[in-house]
């Protein structure tokens, strides 16, 4: 069991840690960032959690669910969750890469719309990259979260 | 305005994936969208096919990044024909998988990692860039990693464990190659690297080390279509993953090593000279080929001797098959060969190792995917359980019958043209050497084939045998294919001509 230190620390870290990984998604097009390290650090926030309160806190607290034993996980538990997120996030970077067809451009071409007067941002930049990063943030975060959950239960 | 034909295969296997991915828990829908997905990728190869025999060269820029910077997807007449012998085997073993593979199998990701395979082979043989050229082999063997410890067991994380540590090391090597290249060429567009090694000077090139890294490079696409010395990996692994599986790892997956043979080494670094000669023992002239020729000569000749030999020896069938698939790709490779050394034969060399990669491929597959079905009817593929299966059921025995006589190159069938071009390439050569190897792998061919023949096809059935059951579905898959094998022997103009293209756009 974890002391109370660790689990002091990751309350405040974890928080942290996702918005950070919110930053580096919503810049990762024209910055250093992007949608696989966004994944990456939400799946280590998520990790933090699983490593210092348990996996079944995870299940419980987080996601409001009963966890189930092992081997019945692979058909309900909580990895449908995250083998979900996987799926849907290969869909929607491909279907980002699709939609460029339909507008008579090659496959995965992007675009950028900048928003002015924004009210307190002021100038905004919508980029279609986002929706590929977006894409490649919940491929990845399932993907992780599905090996640990299956690795970690074993 | 871009042509999303160029594009269409790609996606619609990767559509594929993802559909099946999504619909994992419905299982009607999962396979119903499956073999949707291989349906479709047919379809768009043909498209392809169509198109690129009327307009040609075909390149297609992702997300509209010019070359040399962006990723570049060329269509040619070569990766057309390497794209259609992909979609001829992949869909036959997908329905045969259908039936073959457990309802668990079904449910832990068959159809997307195999949809996720295809992704990566259609990828390799449109890419036009080296580096895509890795990425596109990664994504084909991440899946085939998964397919061949499919099963789980012992024997199978065995086998599992050699392929991906050989195959990592083999990508390991390939990384560092590319790397290299980039530094002393430049970079790493095909056609740009070939137009700076055709004008070395101008470009500020020293062809000496890009030898040296093609040279990398070529050990580990030998890797990959598992010739001697890089075989190791290849009966372990044929022999643990599923029967259709098994059909398209040797079909498909290995040609994708020749393949890329054939790109990199006779249209991208054949260009290349070293001034002043190779300065080696035993090799003249300044060509990369001279260099390249005799050293898939010597992995052909390898090839060919140790597959056919241990082949002969082996009583699992899928064994049999695996060594028999090591000798078939020294076929392959030897025309190659000779072409490399010998220019005035390259291109009939080229449409000879095109054509025998189809019928090998074809006829391989019928084997694997026979084997599949004995086994499920029988409980067993070890030649000792085996015998009579004439007797109890014609069909099976009939699919080993015409796969078989495919490779040993009997006339009416595929392999009888593909046998043929690679005599006729090495004769018109001069090559005696390789000519009596050919020689040799054709006898142990047929040893090793009428020996499994006579054990496991002839005599008394045995009590395994009797009690066959075999599938409806798996059976048909059989025929078709079988017919397909027969098709391409009797109409063989269009596919020599399909064939030969790539070395005539060659010049």
């Amino acid at each position: 069991m974890s002391t109370v230190i660790a689990r002091t620390v990751v309350r405040t870290v974890v928080p942290l840690i996702l918005v950070t990984a919110i930053a580096l998604l919503l810049q990762g097009h024209n910055l250093p960032g992007g949608g696989f390290i966004a994944g990456v650090l939400t799946a280590t926030a998520f990790v933090l959690i699983y490593v210092i309160y348990g996996q079944d806190y995870l299940e419980e607290a987080v996601f409001h669910r009963t966890p189930v034993p092992s081997l019945e996980m692979f058909r309900h538990g909580i990895l449908e969750y995250y083998r979900s997120a996987f799926g849907l996030g290969l869909a929607l970077a491909a279907a980002s890469g699709v939609a460029a067809i339909g507008f008579g451009e090659p496959f995965l071409t992007q675009t950028v719309r900048f928003l002015h007067h924004v009210p307190l941002y002021g100038e905004m930049e919508l980029a279609s990259a986002l929706v590929f990063d977006l894409g490649v943030y919940f491929t990845v975060v399932g993907a992780l979260l599905t090996i640990l959950a299956v690795v970690g239960s074993e | 305005m871009a042509r999303t034909v160029v594009v269409a295969p790609m996606l619609v296997a990767l559509g594929a994936a993802i559909a099946t991915l999504l619909t994992r828990r419905f299982d009607r829908a999962k396979v119903g969208l499956s073999l949707a997905g291989g349906i479709a990728y047919v379809v768009a190869v043909a498209a392809l096919f169509a198109e690129v025999g009327t307009e040609g060269i075909l390149t297609y820029q992702l997300s509209g990044w010019g070359a040399p910077f962006g990723i570049t997807l060329v269509a040619d007449a070569l990766s057309a024909f390497m794209l259609a012998l992909a979609a001829i085997v992949s869909l036959p073993a997908l329905v045969f998988a259908v039936r073959y593979v457990g309802e668990q199998g079904q449910q832990v990701s068959f159809h997307p990692v195999f949809h996720f395979m295809m992704v990566g082979v259609t990828g390799a043989f449109l890419t036009g860039d080296v580096f895509n050229l890795f990425v596109w082999f990664e994504v084909m063997l991440m899946s085939s990693y998964v397919l061949v410890v499919f099963y789980g067991g012992g024997p199978h994380t065995r086998a599992g464990i050699r392929y991906v540590f050989l195959n990592l090391a083999g990508s390991a090597f390939m990384l560092v190659a590319i790397g290299g290249l980039y530094a002393t060429v430049g970079t790493l567009n095909m056609a740009d690297i070939a137009r700076r090694l055709g004008d070395p000077v101008t470009y500020g090139v020293d062809p000496a080390p890009v030898l040296g890294l093609a040279a990398i490079l070529l050990a580990v696409f030998a890797l990959k279509a598992g010739l001697v010395p890089f075989q190791f990996w290849v009966p372990g692994a044929y022999r643990a993953a599923p029967a259709p599986v098994s059909a398209v790892l040797a079909g498909v997956v290995k040609k994708v090593g020749v393949y890329a043979i054939v790109r990199l080494y006779f249209t991208v670094f054949g260009v290349g000279t070293v001034p002043g000669g190779l300065g080696l023992p035993g090799l003249d002239g300044a060509s990369f080929l001279n260099f390249f020729g005799p050293v898939l000569f010597v992995m052909a000749v390898a090839s060919i001797g140790v597959g056919g030999v241990v082949a002969v020896a082996r009583d699992d069938v899928d064994e049999l098959l695996a060594y028999s698939s090591i000798s078939q790709v020294g076929f392959i490779v030897l025309p190659l060969a000779v072409g490399a050394t010998v220019p005035a034969v390259r291109d009939l060399a080229i449409a000879a190792t095109l054509v025998y990669s189809l019928n090998h491929a074809v006829a391989k597959g019928l084997l694997f995917l026979t084997s599949g079905a004995i086994y499920e009817a029988v409980g067993s593929i070890d030649l000792r359980d085996l015998g009579g299966i004439v007797e109890e059921s014609p069909t099976l025995a009939g699919g080993f019958f015409v796969g078989g006589l495919a490779l040993v190159g009997i006339p009416p069938l595929s392999g009888f043209f593909g046998k043929m071009l690679v005599f006729d390439a090495t004769a018109r050569a001069g090559a005696d050497l390789a000519l009596g190897a050919a020689l040799v792998g054709a006898v142990l061919t047929i040893a090793y084939f009428s020996r499994a023949w006579n054990r496991g096809f002839w005599g008394e059935p045995s009590e395994a045998v009797a009690e066959a059951r075999p599938s409806g579905v798996q059976l048909s898959v059989v025929i078709t294919l079988g017919l397909v094998v027969v098709a391409i022997g009797v109409g063989f103009d269009p596919v020599f001509e399909a064939a030969s293209r790539p070395s005539n756009s060659r010049r």
